[in-house]
């Protein structure tokens, strides 16, 4: 359903829109009551059975927006319970980042063979020959399968001439790469947070719009307008997220005018991890001493690889991901600033908090998100005069953002720095397809490699909280590195900074 | 030659209303021209604000050669643009 523009896509957008809007009036904040009012107007239900239910799910789609905690269905309580005490300068965050709206979730069945309609019953009725379980059987002139039996192999599905069976997978759950969703009592998806890395797939996958993740724009709303000097880092991702007008110039002016007193580039922090991890592979992969080297950028992919395959997390680069290392730069030139990351990225919401690594990021927000704030403010691309300079990073790091981006940016490091050492790439994008990879290196035969994952299909454009369809974004992003003169990361003069 | 033209408003409040999907929309039809045996071509113009500063109740704007469409879906844009097709053929 990316790239199209759903009921689903239009309430999430208008929660960011209202809540941004909220934000920057300031006053009593009683008045949240009545956002989910101009959301669904009138008496006669838009989207459900009931218009109450509908305002119910945007009242909590509101407080996760806020950064608040869902609240119980069975309890009294108001939307507006903790959003006074949530208006504040500083991050608002209580575990779980990514949250099913219980009442919201239509109940999918978990995954079945299912026949459908187009089953004519035929004489050959090849489904019931090849279940390997004796699942099928004709019932009322028509396929039937028992689902206790069925072992979801597929093979009636495959044989049959009408395409009259279909396997079904909860989108959710199918949208998973970890296998977290699960089920609650009641038959509703349930997040396994033992499972869940947070990319944030099943939310933008959710037909019903039943899961959503908690926001930072409250409370940066209210650093901005505390006076306090805050700072943005956005990801090379954001070229073309804005619409047509909004040129990368014009998207730091925007910025700008928001109140945000400096822009810099992510792709910054991935010029400099490009040439870390170019170093680390010559002097210990290519030299024999390591078997292999994985990237670190991807916060859901990295977490991923080092829990589920603990035999291969020392071999995860622990270099910098770009968002930290550009919050290190900036922190460096403007100590008591705020540091807030604008990205494509659910996963990274968790990656500022982590504990492990200092951070230096103050919030996380989306694409979508900022969007928001935008159009809260009023902010027009089409009536600005002249365009900002944006102009921090390389070719290579701006590259980052789409998958196999960030494999080209190290090898072209390594060609530049060592040309006598050939470097042997491997990549998948998607969980499950990086958890893939995973085995066939655990299997050892990935040795010399450096292996590039990527939670998001596509890569960081395909990320939960982009605007823009993943071919459109790819070539914004193509155009952007092309206007950078310079093509390796090496060249960066931030690089340079730090080899001096 | 025929040609059909299609301006889609990208000010900051149509795009989040869903401009750009509506453009991915309208573009999907150039592949689909020969099911709807239309030989001409759609131009799509994406260059500025069609209404008033401002127009966020009417968001997303769009004009099929020339005849706005206020609260445009993908839905109502596509039958539009094939409607003209068709009157064009």
């Amino acid at each position: 359903m990316r790239g199209i523009y759903t009921p689903v896509t239009k309430i999430r957008r208008q929660v960011f829109t209202e809540v941004a809007k909220l934000a920057y009036e300031g006053g009593d904040y009683n008045k949240v009551e009545e956002i989910p009012f101009r959301i669904i107007p009138g008496e006669v239900p838009t989207y459900r059975d009931s218009i109450f239910v509908e305002r119910a799910i945007v009242g909590e789609r509101i407080r996760l927006a806020i950064g608040l905690p869902l609240y119980p269905a069975d309890q009294p309580t108001y939307i507006s319970n903790g959003v006074e005490e949530s208006a504040i300068s500083e991050k608002v965050y209580d575990p779980p980042l990514v949250n099913v709206i219980p009442f919201a979730c239509n109940r999918c069945d978990e995954t079945a063979m299912m026949v459908t309609d187009n089953c004519r019953g035929c004489l050959a009725h090849p489904c019931v020959s090849v279940c390997p379980v004796k699942a099928i059987s004709i019932v009322d002139g028509k396929s039937h399968i028992d689902r206790e039996k069925c072992v979801k192999c597929g093979r009636c599905r495959d044989i049959c001439p009408y395409h009259a069976i279909v396997k079904y997978d909860r989108p959710c759950a199918a949208a998973c790469g970890v296998d977290a969703i699960e089920s609650d009592h009641l038959g509703r998806a349930k997040i396994n947070y033992d499972k869940c890395v947070s990319c944030g797939m099943c939310l933008v996958s959710c037909p019903f719009g039943a899961i959503a993740d908690k926001s930072q724009i409250f409370q940066l709303i209210h650093a901005i307008k505390s006076g306090h000097e805050v700072i943005a880092e956005i990801a090379p991702a954001f070229v073309g997220q804005f619409g047509p007008l909004a040129t990368p110039g014009k998207v730091k002016q925007a910025l700008l005018e928001l109140g945000f007193s400096k822009v810099y580039e992510v792709a910054i922090g991935a010029d400099q991890g490009a040439v870390e991890e170019a170093h680390h592979y010559v002097h210990k992969v290519a030299s024999g001493e390591e078997p292999f080297l994985a990237t670190s950028c991807c916060p859901a992919w990295s977490v991923m690889a080092k829990r589920d395959f603990p035999e291969i997390a020392p071999y995860v680069s622990d270099a910098l991901t770009p968002m930290v290392a550009t919050a290190r730069v900036i922190k460096k030139e403007h100590p008591d600033s705020k540091i807030v990351f604008i990205g494509p990225c659910a996963a990274k919401k968790l990656e500022a908090s982590r504990k492990s690594v200092r951070s230096d990021v103050d919030f996380v927000i989306t694409f979508e998100e900022l969007m928001g704030m935008f159009v809260a403010k009023g902010i027009e691309f089409g009536e600005m005069d002249g365009d900002e300079v944006i102009d921090d990073a390389t070719a290579a790091g701006r590259g980052y953002s789409v998958a196999g981006g960030v494999a080209d940016a190290i090898a072209n490091c390594v060609d530049e720095l060592y040309p006598d050492v050939n470097i042997m790439v491997d990549r998948a994008e998607g969980l499950r397809d990086c958890a893939k990879m995973l085995k066939i290196a655990r299997a050892g035969k990935r040795d010399g490699y450096l292996m590039e994952g990527m939670a998001c299909p596509g890569g960081c454009i395909g990320g939960a909280g982009t605007m823009l369809a993943f071919a459109k974004a790819s070539t914004a992003v193509r155009e952007f590195q092309n206007v950078s003169p310079d093509k390796v990361a090496t060249k960066s003069r931030y690089v340079e900074a730090e080899e001096e | 030659m025929k040609e059909l033209k299609v301006e889609i408003c990208v000010c900051t409040e149509c795009v989040m209303k869903g401009a750009m999907e509506l453009a991915e929309s309208v573009e999907s039809l150039k592949k689909v021209k020969k099911h709807l045996d239309y030989e001409g071509e759609i131009y799509i113009d994406m260059e500025k604000c069609l209404g008033e500063s401002k127009h966020g109740e009417d968001s997303p704007l769009i004009a099929v050669d020339g005849e706005l469409i206020k609260n445009a879906d993908s839905e109502t844009v596509m039958e539009k643009i094939v409607e003209k097709m068709k009157a064009a053929c």
